[in-house]
């Protein structure tokens, strides 16, 4: 019984060294592509416009939600001992540290991320990447690099719109419908804040769109099993990238916390 | 030449290639029989790069490519051309992007691609208004047609086909013969072809039989209607009984 216990650990161990190894390889080839090959502008904005403006409308409404929630939840506990006035850089400083880039990243992973595994897996079990490679076409040129670079460059800017309508949000939940004067929320966002705040926020997006979009792109390429290996590649991209994103905010948070 | 030199190849237990040798001369249409299974495709595969063998060597015009990386190795692919079983065109993209993918990615603007693109498609017999169609508009022996005119774009001295019939009626069968006769006589390469009918015989220069991991049979295809191999006479012929074992049949009684 132990010993089945410990044997199975055992090659789930080796299983998942594994499995980091060949993303690991599978990301440095990615990198020496991208910059030992001309980038294929096209491919990356058209990727740029499916993986971000096609998300933006989604990443504006969970900011406004995020942001009237904050700012609800905010009021609760400074009204308690009269500190109403700061809910302005509270709902500032976790938009654009926090929620903003981790929102945004979120639900792209779900709109565009969950996509692009499908797409490529589907293009490898119905030998697609396999006819691009005999035609000398170089594959992570092809499918890989524009969505990684369009990932990394998209992200910051909807981590930066869901930010903006969060505090929107806040601003006027706060205003018209808590009672807090206005002039004192935007007046505190700025005696109360830095510049820094916003880079932090932008660092981690950078961060995160390079993650979700390496770890979308490499779930399909080595997907396996025909329709149903499809559904678990993109079930587990999503999850993966989730659980990257969030464990690596905390880092990220823990890094660059002043 | 192609030269294949004890090549093996396994997935988990299960041996493909199993000490495989087999040479194909320059100019030859060697077509390759077996049973359903038996690891045909993987062979061409290995020939190809797309697989890897476990060991052994596969040797395209004096250059081992189980020992060449990068650009080294593209510079042999370059010569090889692979029409897929089922075309694999890139259903995102139309018939003319499928076509000239290869050139388009090289950066050549599409506008000079086009009446390239348009005449391979003449040539594997095609009309000039399919070009902006997309795969899913097409009909299978269609799509085996652009398979092949995307192949072609490349020039290919080495033509490999992955049983290029399956699933077509015997009209467009023998369409597809044709068109892979005639093609071999234009680009006066090399040319291998999986089938599983007999039909290819017609065509074809040679016959090789893989059979349990390796080659047990090659000669010329006039010879094979009067070859005294048991594993050939039972396989051409169709025969129920026989030396051949069924993959995954269980005789009954």
């Amino acid at each position: 019984m132990i010993k089945n216990i410990v044997n199975d650990l055992g090659s789930r161990t080796v299983k998942l060294c594994n499995d980091f190894g060949r993303f690991g390889v599978f990301a440095i080839d990615v990198f020496a592509v991208m910059f030992s090959t001309k980038l294929k502008m096209k491919k990356v904005l058209e990727q740029i416009i499916y993986i971000g403006i096609k998300s933006l409308s989604i990443v504006i409404l969970v900011g406004c939600a995020v942001g009237a929630v904050l700012a609800t939840q905010s009021y609760i506990g400074l009204e308690r001992f009269s500190g109403t006035q700061f809910i302005g850089p509270i709902v500032f400083i976790s938009m654009v540290r926090e929620f903003g880039p981790i929102f945004a990243a979120i639900m792209v992973i779900g709109r565009a991320g969950s996509a692009i595994t499908a797409e490529i897996g589907t293009m490898r079990i119905t030998e697609q990447i396999d006819a691009l490679q005999t035609l000398c076409i170089n594959t992570h040129q092809y499918l890989v690099v524009p969505r990684v670079v369009a990932g990394t460059i998209i992200l910051p800017l909807l981590s930066l719109f869901c930010s903006v309508f969060g505090i929107i949000a806040g601003y006027i939940v706060s205003v018209y419908l808590l009672g807090i004067n206005g002039e004192v929320y935007q007046e505190t966002i700025r005696t109360h804040t830095e510049l820094f705040d916003i880079v932090n926020g932008l660092i981690k997006a950078v961060v995160f769109g390079l993650l979700f979009s390496l770890i979308s792109t490499y779930k399909g390429y080595i997907t396996r099993g025909g329709a149903k290996g499809v559904g678990i590649a993109t079930t587990q991209s999503v999850v993966f990238a989730n659980v990257t994103i969030v464990v690596t905010d905390w880092i990220l948070g823990s890094l660059m916390l002043k | 030449m192609i030269t294949i030199t004890n090549l093996k190849k396994s997935f988990g237990d299960r041996i493909i290639t199993n000490g495989l040798d087999l040479s194909v001369e320059d100019g030859e249409f060697l077509a390759i029989i077996g049973r359903s299974g038996e690891g045909k495709s993987v062979l061409l595969k290995q020939i190809i790069g797309l697989i890897e063998p476990d060991s052994g060597s596969v040797t395209i015009d004096g250059k081992d490519i189980t020992q060449l990386h990068g650009e080294l190795r593209q510079e042999v692919f370059r010569k090889c051309g692979y029409v897929f079983q089922f075309a694999a065109l890139l259903d995102s993209l139309t018939v003319f992007e499928n076509v000239g993918i290869s050139m388009l990615e090289d950066g050549v603007e599409p506008e000079a691609v086009r009446p390239i693109a348009a005449q391979k498609l003449i040539d594997v017999g095609l009309a000039y208004d399919v070009l902006d169609k997309y795969p899913d508009e097409l009909s299978g022996g269609m799509k085996k047609r652009v398979g092949l005119a995307r192949t072609l774009m490349l020039k290919p001295k080495i033509l490999i086909y992955d049983e290029p019939t399956t699933g077509l009626d015997p009209i467009t069968v023998r369409l597809i013969h044709e068109l892979i006769k005639q093609t071999h006589v234009a680009t006066q390469g090399t040319t291998i072809v999986i089938s599983h009918d007999v039909e290819v015989f017609k065509f074809a220069t040679h016959v090789a039989m893989l059979y349990e991991g390796k080659i047990i049979y090659k000669g010329l295809t006039k010879d094979i209607w009067e070859s005294d191999n048991p594993y050939v006479y039972q396989f051409i012929r169709g025969l129920a009984d026989g030396p051949i074992k069924q993959l995954g049949i269980v005789k009954e009684g």
